[in-house]
């Protein structure tokens, strides 16, 4: 008893810089169940319809990160991206190479920008020769140590990530959420000797140019979540060193001002991201705003239940038990 | 025209293993790969990696029941090796960098895995492949050496009895390139591919070792295939041996655990013939369910509790979750064996020497031959290690006493001479039709039950498509990224490796290991204890035998 069909559209950006001048999206149609992952249609097409589609893949199942492409403007892996919902919300399924890197062929892209990037952030133990592995035994290392890598072990390098990161498209000196997940995952190693070296080299270095908008968290087929990642990397470099960037001190700035009256200081969160030098810099923006809103030169009144806000500042800065 | 002291083919473990072996020995080292090293293969093996490290496990046990799980077709005398090397291996690995899960008390944790009398694998939850992939890749990323990223490897030159370099497609720039070297270690892993249901990546195309073969290597036991217990039904995705190892249990369509009446001692963590067969017979004999995609069981995990299942074998839930519609913490799996690794390979040395000076090879691409007649789950991420690390140094330690490689010009047009016939051809059958009816006679007639009819039909259907593979097209002509070149070098490949295996199947008028003889069910050791070995003819490969290394222990029956 064969599987139910439904009719599957596809456009597929094509480009061959051998002989064309400009992309175009190519259509294909078959029947197909609707569990079918769209890499099994792409191969499908490639074997039935048109021998010359070209895209990388290799292990059908989510763990080798080869076909990671746009799907109806999504970064996901081809593998894993079933038709039938596809067909549902969108009615035809457009397949496109992934963003920040330019195309080779058709899908397949030049991932050199986001291996350099993540070659940059020094992906292996670094080890201090004062403190040599244990000889001729594994590391002991407990279960709540293993929890702090939380889910970055799992990362395929898919780059569905760095495809899916606006500002890896504004700065491409962004290292992206991967090799910032990556990171994070020698920081947390008590195995690494350089966590401290290691942070205080990436706050001035794009730790701060994430602009917290999850869209890597969503594209990651692995549930790495890389932003959450990004955001424990920077409450580890504050802890370890404070404030160094704009970005940095006006998160430090941002928390203190809060904590002490419940309410924004305008003025004093200016001078804590930039210092007395940025604030006059931005003095002429500042005269503006005063005309509309002159109470912004004054600190504002402490909020009623401030005492509940310290409560709750207390409870965030208690760290919380290893395991829960 | 690049020249380079070592060239390993192949960038998984093994091949990353040799490479980095080599670089410690000073070498100018190349590694080539059809894909980026972190996407190869070695990356989807799940369950973990054997090492007796538990207060009452010994390295004397790992070595007894890997000579066992081989159906004593193992020689002894490597697995004594394999297994000494097991613990510092893994501890190696661990210093590298590996995120292994642990025990309670900061030890490195163990699950148990079929034919092994203690829990010996160790794990990184339910992907240690990637976890290891990823620790060794950073690790050599330390070292200096050469990455021909995303080539495809054709032919290996021999002349003068030697290995002189190879020949390859750089899919990028669309061109066919050499590389001089003196020494070449072949690491590209299984071929798979030959079967239409595998848990094998579609990159598992046996490319070394067809090219190997075509240069005369000596292939070993190519007819042990061993088939999965336990892949998803529609797709051969692999739900990893760890799943029963966690307490897992399978059940047919009668609700019956039906292990008990082939494997009443160790149910389901029997051996993964012994349990795929089972699997086999039930469907046969009307006992599984039945479904778009034919017979199959269930893998019940549902017992084991939801915090268990989704912290212990995390990347099955996702698996089952986006590849099968089920949700394996409420729901059974279903699921039948799929063609899931090869025994065989390039005969080697311990060392990973070959027949052919200068010709090195490691992990599943090549046959020591450890695994004998059955692989042990556990064991294959091992032996990528421990022998991958073997033969960069045996091939390290060969240049040193080399003459230098000299290539000639005609060597290229020698190599590519067909690959531009196929590409001028204006008709001519597509490489993917014939790979997918290869696929079909592979699955048919030399599955998991064998007999002479099936083979002697598989083996005509396989020179009939080796004929026709004579006039195939490359239809695509772009000089970027043709993945239509790299479908028909892989496709003729795999027909070759084929043909070895139905004939050395035909051949062995046994049943030992994963090789089912229907129409001979005993294992034949006063005949049939030996290694097949086949070379290259024009007329197909020619058999040989050669004797199983014995140390210590007496072939027995092989009971679970």
């Amino acid at each position: 008893m064969p599987e139910a069909t439904i009719p599957a559209e596809f456009e597929v950006y094509r480009f061959d810089p051998a002989k064309d001048r400009a992309p175009r999206y190519q259509r294909y149609s078959l029947d197909l169940a609707p569990h079918t992952p769209v890499l099994s249609a792409l191969l499908r097409i490639r074997a039935e319809q048109d021998p010359t589609l070209t895209l990388r893949y290799s292990c059908r199942s989510a763990i080798c990160g080869s076909c990671a492409m746009q799907v109806n403007s999504k970064s996901r892996l081809a593998c894993e991206t079933q038709i039938g919902p596809e067909m549902e919300r969108h009615g035809t399924i457009v397949v496109e190479p992934m963003r920040n890197q330019p195309v080779l062929r058709d899908l397949v892209v030049d991932q050199a920008p986001f291996w350099q990037q993540y070659e940059g952030i020094e992906p292996h133990l670094i080890l201090d020769p004062q403190h040599p592995m244990p000889e001729g035994r594994a590391t002991s290392m407990t279960p709540a140590q293993v929890e702090r890598f939380k889910e970055t072990p799992r990362c395929i390098a898919c780059a569905a990530c760095y495809s899916a990161c606006p500002a890896v498209s504004a700065d491409p000196g962004f290292p992206g959420p991967m090799a910032l997940a990556k990171l994070y995952r020698f920081v947390v190693d008590p195995r690494d000797t350089a966590a401290r070296a290691r942070l205080v080299r990436i706050q001035p270095n794009g730790l701060w140019l994430c602009l917290r908008c999850h869209l890597c968290t969503e594209a990651c087929p692995k549930d790495v979540r890389p932003s959450e990642r990004i955001r424990d990397l920077k409450e580890l470099a504050i802890a370890e060193q404070g404030g160094t960037e704009n970005g940095s001190r006006h998160a430090v700035g941002f928390k203190e001002n809060i904590r002490d009256r419940g309410l924004l200081s305008e003025m004093k969160i200016v001078r804590q991201t930039s210092g007395v030098l940025g604030l006059a810099s931005q003095a002429g923006q500042g005269i503006r705003i005063w005309r509309k809103k002159p109470e912004i030169l004054k600190r504002p009144p402490p909020i009623e239940g401030l005492d509940e806000l310290e409560k709750i500042y207390e409870a965030l800065d208690t760290p919380p038990k290893e395991g829960s | 025209m690049p020249k380079h002291e070592v060239v390993v083919v192949g960038a998984g473990l093994a091949g990353q293993r040799a490479a980095l072996a080599a670089v410690e020995a000073g070498k100018d080292v190349a590694l080539i790969s059809k894909l980026h090293p972190l996407r190869s293969h070695s990356g989807a093996a799940q369950g973990g990696i054997n090492a007796a490290v538990g207060a009452e496990d010994s390295v004397e046990t790992h070595i007894y029941d890997t000579v066992k799980g081989s159906d004593y077709l193992g020689d002894q005398d490597a697995i004594e090796f394999f297994c000494q090397r097991a613990g510092p291996t893994v501890i190696e690995m661990e210093h590298f960098g590996t995120v292994f899960s642990r025990a309670d008390d900061g030890s490195l944790a163990r699950r148990a895995f079929g034919g092994g009398a203690f829990p010996r694998t160790i794990y990184a939850a339910d992907r240690t492949g990637l976890a290891l992939l990823q620790a060794l890749w950073e690790r050599l990323g330390t070292e200096d050496f050469t990455l021909y990223e995303e080539w495809d490897v054709t032919n290996f030159v021999v002349r003068e009895g030697r290995v002189q370099g190879l020949v390859g497609f750089d899919r990028r720039r669309g061109t066919f390139d050499e590389i001089a070297a003196p020494a070449v270690v072949v690491a590209t892993g299984p071929f798979g591919r030959i079967y239409g249901r595998t848990t094998n990546a579609h990159s598992c195309t046996g490319d070394g070792t067809a090219a190997a073969y075509a240069a005369g290597a000596q292939l070993k036991d190519l007819e042990f295939v061993q088939f999965h217990p336990t892949a998803l039904l529609e797709s051969g995705i692999l739900i990893t041996e760890g799943a029963r190892g966690e307490g897992g249990i399978l059940k047919n369509a009668q609700g019956e655990r039906f292990m008990a009446r082939y494997a009443p001692h160790v149910l389901e963590l029997a051996s993964r013939d012994v349990v795929s067969r089972a699997i086999v017979t039930e469907v046969a004999q009307g006992r599984g369910f039945t479904g778009p995609y034919g017979g199959y069981v269930h893998l019940e995990l549902m017992h084991l509790g939801r915090e268990r299942v989704e912290s212990r074998l995390q990347e099955i839930v996702d698996f089952s979750r986006h590849f099968a519609g089920i949700d394996p913490v409420t729901q059974p799996i279903p699921v039948y064996p799929a063609q899931h690794y090869m025994m065989g390979g390039i005969g080697t040395t311990i060392q990973g020497a070959t027949n052919i000076p200068g010709l090195f090879a490691a992990g599943e691409a090549a046959c020591v031959s450890i695994h004998g007649a059955n692989r042990l789950g556990g064991n294959s991420l091992l032996e990528t290690l421990v022998f991958g690390k073997e033969a960069g140094a045996a091939a390290a330690a060969y240049v040193d006493r080399a003459p230098a490689p000299a290539m000639r010009e005609t060597d290229l047009e020698a190599a590519t001479g067909p690959i531009r016939i196929w590409s001028a051809r204006t008709e001519g059958e597509d490489p993917s039709a014939l790979r997918a009816e290869m696929q079909a006679v592979m699955e048919r007639y030399v599955g998991i039950y064998r007999n002479e009819a099936d083979l002697l039909e598989g083996l005509k259907r396989i020179r009939a498509l080796k004929k026709r593979f004579q006039f195939v097209r490359v239809v695509d002509r772009s000089s970027v990224y043709n993945l239509n070149v790299s479908d028909a070098v892989e496709t003729g490949h795999m027909l070759e490796l084929a043909e070895v295996i139905v004939v050395g199947a035909y051949a062995r008028t046994e049943s030992r290991g994963a090789h089912s003889r229907t129409d001979y069910p005993k294992r034949d050791d006063a005949h049939w204890m030996k290694h097949t070995i086949a070379t290259r003819t024009p007329n197909g490969p020619a058999l040989t035998y050669a004797p199983v290394a014995y140390t210590r222990w007496e072939p027995k029956e092989r009971v679970y």
